[in-house]
């Protein structure tokens, strides 16, 4: 096949990217397994991994960059390249944003909180895990069947987004813990919608990639039939 | 002198005053959704080399006023088929045509039309460029004075030259051989002569494959002028040359090794560089074949 030296290029930075998707979904299981658990010591070797991530991402841009000028890729190249850039960004990005929560739960372990609420964030965290794991698994199986079934999966992440603003709001009349952890408590919450955010999109990009459609609209469909059915 | 040059040559430029065909300009949706007027339809076109079927079938809308490229590997038959358009074909002997070629309402492979005042409205430039031995100002001004042109020929010179991007590079010179100028202005001196007989489209068959890249991208910056006031279908091996320039890309493609060449597919050329329909346009257009 002709263009093989590009086709390799491709295909090794497609195997960086994933290989980034999967270091950055070890530092989410940690997470959630860190917050299950309260255990400060799993967080705390989360930390420190934003800078590396966000050092490996700039690697995968510039390399990036460099194929569109040297290759002048069109279609399903350039959607690749294109793809592998957002990509890229998204898994940066939710690298970031477990630092962050690890970051709370280390300077949180003592506090006392509402054990309502936790749980809310651990099901909330757990359920944003698995968006993002099946946002990489798309990527990388091009199987984009599954990419609409994540929209329906983050509407559950956004009803628990909710609920667990409610209980910041009002807490329960235990007192709803340490006003500081209530306070995280908050920005998890945010973070943790991010996360599940940016594996919904990872999948619909995948749509893009394979199909040349934008998912945007269909998922815009989708969104105003269940407004409709209510 | 003129006698000696191929028939291809002559049909560039040699004309006959002959009445234009009365202009009409349907309004039809492009293939991109907006509408714009239609300069040439081609319908069911096939072409032939004695027995020997080169091109089939193909049907497709040039809009006014559009770049419409012809992309596709070699041999699939983009030189064959944009030569038809303009009767070129027919020069060559046992070469035929079968099917239908309109400029506008006209027929151009009707009874009664002269294949030469089709030339005359539809022009062409090829690949290698083929100015006469002539001063540069004859090379603009030989075609327009010999198809009866009355008005000013030094404007009619400075005008196409100037369209065709190469008045302020040459208007010191006018005098000068055109066979002097470099192979690039050389090209735009072709463009020029073309323009100067005030065609209706112009077809360019792989005009800039033989320029350097400054050349060429002159040369494409010149039909980003040209089609204001022209329609242009251009054949070209450089796919990013057609992505570069064109509105719409035509894909030729021959399916097994001895078929004619068809026109594969056919859309806005900002959908045939991003997302096209057909696996084989998509493998042409990457690189992975052709």
């Amino acid at each position: 096949m002709p263009r093989e030296t590009f086709q390799q290029e491709l295909d090794d930075l497609v195997a960086e990217v994933l290989s980034l998707g999967g270091e950055v979904e070890g530092s989410l299981e940690n997470m959630v397994k860190a917050m299950e658990t309260r255990d400060a010591g799993l967080a705390n070797r989360e930390l420190g991994v934003d800078v590396r991530y966000k050092g490996w991402g700039t690697k995968i841009d510039e390399e990036s960059m460099i194929l569109q000028a040297r290759q002048a890729p069109v279609a399903r190249d350039l959607r690749l390249l294109y793809t592998v850039q957002t990509v890229t960004n998204h898994l940066v990005r939710s690298g970031t944003l477990t630092e962050h929560i690890c970051h709370v739960i280390v300077d949180t372990v003592e506090s006392e909180r509402d054990e309502e609420l936790e749980a809310t964030l651990i099901e909330m965290a757990r359920t944003a895990r698995t968006i993002f794991h099946e946002g990489l698994d798309i990527f990388k199986d091009r199987d984009i069947e599954r990419a609409r079934d994540l929209q329906a999966k983050d509407d559950r992440v956004d009803l628990l987004y909710s609920e667990a603003l409610n209980l910041i709001a009002n807490p329960s009349a235990s007192g709803g813990g340490d006003p500081e952890w209530r306070m995280r408590a908050a920005l998890i919450v945010h973070y943790l919608e991010r996360i599940a955010d940016h594996g919904v999109d990872i999948g619909g990009r995948t749509v893009f990639l394979v199909t040349g459609e934008r998912i945007e609209r269909a998922m815009q469909q989708y969104l105003e039939r269940d407004l409709g059915e209510e | 002198m003129e006698m000696e040059r191929t028939r291809e040559e002559r049909g560039v430029s040699e004309a006959e005053n002959k009445p234009g065909i009365r202009k009409k300009t349907p309004e039809m949706s492009s293939v991109a959704g907006e509408p714009s007027a239609l300069g040439m339809k081609i319908e069911n076109l096939s072409a032939f080399y004695g027995s020997f079927k080169a091109v089939t079938d193909v049907s497709m809308d040039i809009l006014i006023n559009k770049v419409t490229a012809i992309i596709g590997p070699s041999g699939c038959g983009k030189s064959t088929f944009i030569r038809c358009l303009n009767r070129m074909h027919e020069a060559i002997p046992s070469a035929r045509t079968e099917g239908c070629v309109m400029l506008e309402d006209q027929d151009i492979y009707a009874k009664e039309v002269d294949p030469v005042s089709i030339r005359r409205r539809i022009g062409m430039v090829f690949q290698k460029p083929n100015p006469f031995s002539k001063s540069i100002y004859e090379n603009v001004a030989w075609g327009a004075r010999i198809n009866g042109y009355r008005g000013d020929m030094d404007e009619l010179v400075e005008r196409s030259l100037r369209r065709a991007a190469l008045w302020d590079e040459v208007k010191d010179k006018l005098k000068k051989s055109g066979l002097d100028l470099s192979g690039g202005q050389q090209q735009r001196l072709c463009i020029a002569r073309t323009l100067a007989v005030e065609p209706d489209v112009i077809l360019m068959d792989e005009p800039a494959s033989a320029l350097d890249p400054v050349s060429t991208q002159k040369i494409e910056d010149t039909m980003a002028d040209l089609k204001q006031r022209y329609t242009v279908v251009i054949v070209t091996h450089n796919m990013q040359q057609a992505a570069r320039i064109s509105d719409y890309t035509g894909f030729f493609y021959i399916e097994d090794m001895g078929d004619p060449g068809r026109l594969w597919e056919f859309d806005g050329t900002e959908k045939m560089f991003s997302n096209p329909n057909r696996k084989e346009t998509e493998d042409y257009v990457t690189g992975r074949f052709g």
